[in-house]
């Protein structure tokens, strides 16, 4: 009797003592930094001025400052262009890798591994050897356009119009092996019943892909919605490598303006509005995602 | 709450590295234990270099301990210095950092000045009489001696001497000259360009321009720490000339060209006749190239006239910190900075010495003897004016380097980008007047 309840009270505890570490993780690096910056975010604080050394309560100011300053203007456009730009098109074509990869044929891992091993290279790495890619005259990616019939211009990092589009680039050659790799474990765990049985019906391979498989896969993609929404809101190392943001501020996005702002600028509660407002952006978009898609799925 | 939340990351950090075995109770007096945190921003085996000064120093002063912290380029380590003293930490006793960062790291209240160091050592002054001129322009600030220059670099012209010598041409003395011979050495294949006369990078553009503005007789910065001349004629004059080597002459590519990282390779693999960069690259270049490497400092406007500008980290000293590691650390920088190790340091790692009396020992006189391009590098910091650094310098930089470069790609005209820089930067100064 005795032991029973001692057992009890082991089963009434132990979970709580599991997920200790991870809870005791989560307050100190995630819930801490963001109470600390939302609370910073009310005050003045410039660590390069002297006199705006100790943080004086301001209000809103920093977000009025935030929402009146054009380079925010600037750095949100771009970074709106940035997200519309890679994370259909990567998700896309994660989509189409695992469908390609997905059959039991002679070397199936070696196309796998092809399609994933940008994701295992560190960025600053794969950003260092886009560099050499996108090298005007002699580097690989204009070589290969030329090839191609290209003869647009070819300083991709360096010109306004296409600094952006280089860093979306390299941004989608990265991350679309990754949303593969997800959509390959999606794949394999699809009933094969299923797909026997529209055989029998006759349906087309298009028909198959649209009516049974997307619509069996809809958790898989809204994963993946999310962390590559996510994912390219915290894009900032591709962009120390490729462009440093520039020229001229053309390729710089939300989360490299807030480094600039806080360890360049040194502006200790301009960047803490900007943390809050980047908080609140992806709260919003992962709470909608998941709204919209639970919505889907009664419909169903 | 800081204090736990403190001792809570301590106690994580302990307990994943499994380290609390090893952890000895900290002595009152007598061993001290600095730590340095140290940028590796160029393509040499530093760290290496510095941890055989470090063994060294801890032979001859056997109750200090100095440890080096390697964590990657100026940038980081700033980052992690800063983080370090915000989120309540102390600070390690010593870190290479940009000189420029001079006034945010005063303003922040992180360093402590070096006078009364210099004053108590008994040959402080001639040791400060030492060093270079242009490598302590950023050392000053408020009447007072902030940081020690160590691992200094400078903007070179570097050129293919053979390609000139083939040409019949000198190397150039003027903007003119330079324009002319860049356009004679420019290869084209039909349409196609195969060798550029020029590559001069422009992705982080401000350091290697500063040259062309001081060559043409007007720094971007002024005497005082918030005078910036943008605006200046001769300044704005000297981003048209940057435009007319590719409109006018046609000696290198149009707008901006992040290539910081390719230039070098290019000059050796003959991509290009010359380039612009740092004095970093110097050894790289004499291993790379078959050619006779020629370097000098870039030509002015005027005919006869060169100007280059400094770069690179200086030793700052931390305040807040346990006196005692203050004072092993001054005898750390006075260790590094003898002429002998200077000498070492710069045949090693190709960075300048930081002190006239290194250019005086046997192994450097040796060692430019066998390499003449060391002296005509060491030349150009006679005519190197200083380096681009005011107050709040993260946000002005930034306006100077978003301007130029759209003068660069042709998006405002010099004159127009220059007065708009200008007016933006005056904006981001005026707490400072």
């Amino acid at each position: 009797m005795e032991k029973e309840t001692a057992r009890s009270k082991i089963d009434r505890y132990l979970p709580y003592l599991l997920v200790l570490p991870t809870f005791a993780f989560v307050l100190l690096f995630t819930v801490w930094p963001t109470l600390s910056a939302f609370y910073r975010s009310f005050f003045r604080q410039r660590l390069n001025i002297a006199k705006f050394r100790i943080p004086t309560f301001i209000g809103l100011g920093n977000y009025a400052n935030i929402f009146s300053d054009p380079h925010f203007h600037r750095v949100f456009a771009n970074t709106l262009l940035y997200i519309i730009g890679t994370v259909p098109i990567s998700i896309l074509l994660g989509f189409l890798f695992a469908m390609l990869v997905n059959r039991k044929v002679r070397n199936v891992g070696l196309a796998r591994l092809a399609f994933f091993h940008t994701t295992i290279l560190p960025m600053v790495s794969a950003a260092t050897v886009w560099m050499f890619f996108f090298t005007p005259g002699y580097g690989l990616f204009n070589t290969a356009l030329v090839a191609l019939g290209y003869d647009g211009p070819q300083n991709w990092t360096g010109s306004p119009n296409l600094a952006l589009l280089a860093v979306m680039i390299v941004a989608i050659w990265k991350n679309a092996g990754y949303y593969m790799i997800f959509y390959l474990a999606g794949l394999q765990n699809l009933p094969t019943s299923l797909y026997e049985a529209v055989g029998l019906d006759g349906a087309s391979w298009w028909q198959t892909i649209w009516y049974l498989t997307l619509p069996l896969l809809r958790r898989t993609t809204l994963f993946i919605t999310t962390i590559a929404f996510i994912d390219s809101f915290r894009t900032i190392d591709d962009i120390f490598g490729l462009t440093s943001g520039g020229p001229s501020e053309a390729s710089t996005v939300l989360l490299y303006y807030l480094w600039q702002k806080r360890f360049e600028q040194l502006d200790i509660g301009f960047s803490s509005a900007l943390t809050v407002i980047l908080i609140l952006l992806l709260l919003v978009f992962t709470i909608t995602n998941f709204r919209v898609s639970e919505k889907g799925e009664e419909d169903v | 709450m800081t204090l736990r939340k403190l001792s809570a990351l301590a106690l994580l950090v302990l307990l994943m590295t499994g380290m609390l075995a090893a952890c000895a109770p900290e002595e009152a007096a007598g061993p001290v234990t600095i730590q340095i945190y140290y940028p590796v921003a160029v393509d040499a085996p530093i760290a290496a270099i510095f941890d055989g000064y470090i063994e060294k120093f801890q032979e001859e002063n056997p109750s200090i301990t100095v440890e080096a912290v390697y964590s990657g380029g100026y940038g980081d380590v700033k980052t992690a210095i800063q983080t370090t003293i915000d989120g309540g930490g102390e600070p390690p006793a010593l870190a290479v950092l940009l000189a420029t960062d001079l006034y945010d790291l005063v303003n922040a209240g992180y360093i402590l000045s070096l006078d009364d160091y210099i004053a108590a050592d008994e040959d402080g002054e001639a040791y400060m009489q030492d060093f270079i001129a242009s490598f302590m322009e950023n050392s000053y600030y408020d009447g007072k001696t902030w940081s020690i220059p160590f691992q200094r670099s400078a903007v070179l012209m570097y050129y293919n001497a053979d390609l000139f010598a083939e040409a019949g041409l000198e190397p150039p003395d003027s903007w003119a000259a330079w324009g002319e011979a860049g356009q004679a050495l420019t290869q084209k294949d039909g349409d196609e360009v195969t060798r550029w006369g020029i590559e001069f990078p422009s992705g982080w553009p401000y350091w290697l321009f500063q040259p062309l503005a001081i060559g043409n007789g007007q720094n971007i910065i002024g005497e005082g720490d918030a005078e910036v001349y943008f605006d200046d004629p001769k300044v704005i004059e000297a981003v048209q000339f940057y435009i007319d080597l590719s409109e006018k002459y046609g000696a290198m590519a149009a707008g901006v060209q992040s290539i910081w990282g390719q230039a070098p390779t290019d000059l050796a693999s003959g991509q290009t006749a010359m380039i612009v960069h740092s004095s970093g690259s110097l050894n790289t270049l004499l291993e790379q190239a078959d050619f006779e490497v020629g370097v000098m400092a870039l030509p002015g406007k005027e005919a006869g006239t060169y100007a280059s500008v400094p770069g690179g980290g200086n030793l700052y000293l931390f305040d807040k910190i346990d006196p005692a590691k203050q004072d092993a650390a001054w005898k750390f920088i006075r260790f590094l900075s003898e002429p002998e190790r200077a000498a070492d340091f710069s045949i090693q790692s190709g960075y300048f010495a930081s002190c006239k009396g290194a250019y005086e020992t046997e192994a450097m006189k040796t060692y430019m003897a066998a390499h003449p391009q060391v002296a005509q590098a060491r030349a150009a910091l006679d005519v190197a004016g200083a380096e681009f650094s005011v107050q709040n310098l993260g946000e002005v930089r930034n306006i100077f380097h978003n301007y130029l470069q759209q003068a660069y790609n042709g998006e405002m005209s010099p004159a127009e980008a220059m007065a708009a820089a200008q007016a933006e930067a005056e904006v981001a100064l005026k707490d400072f007047k």
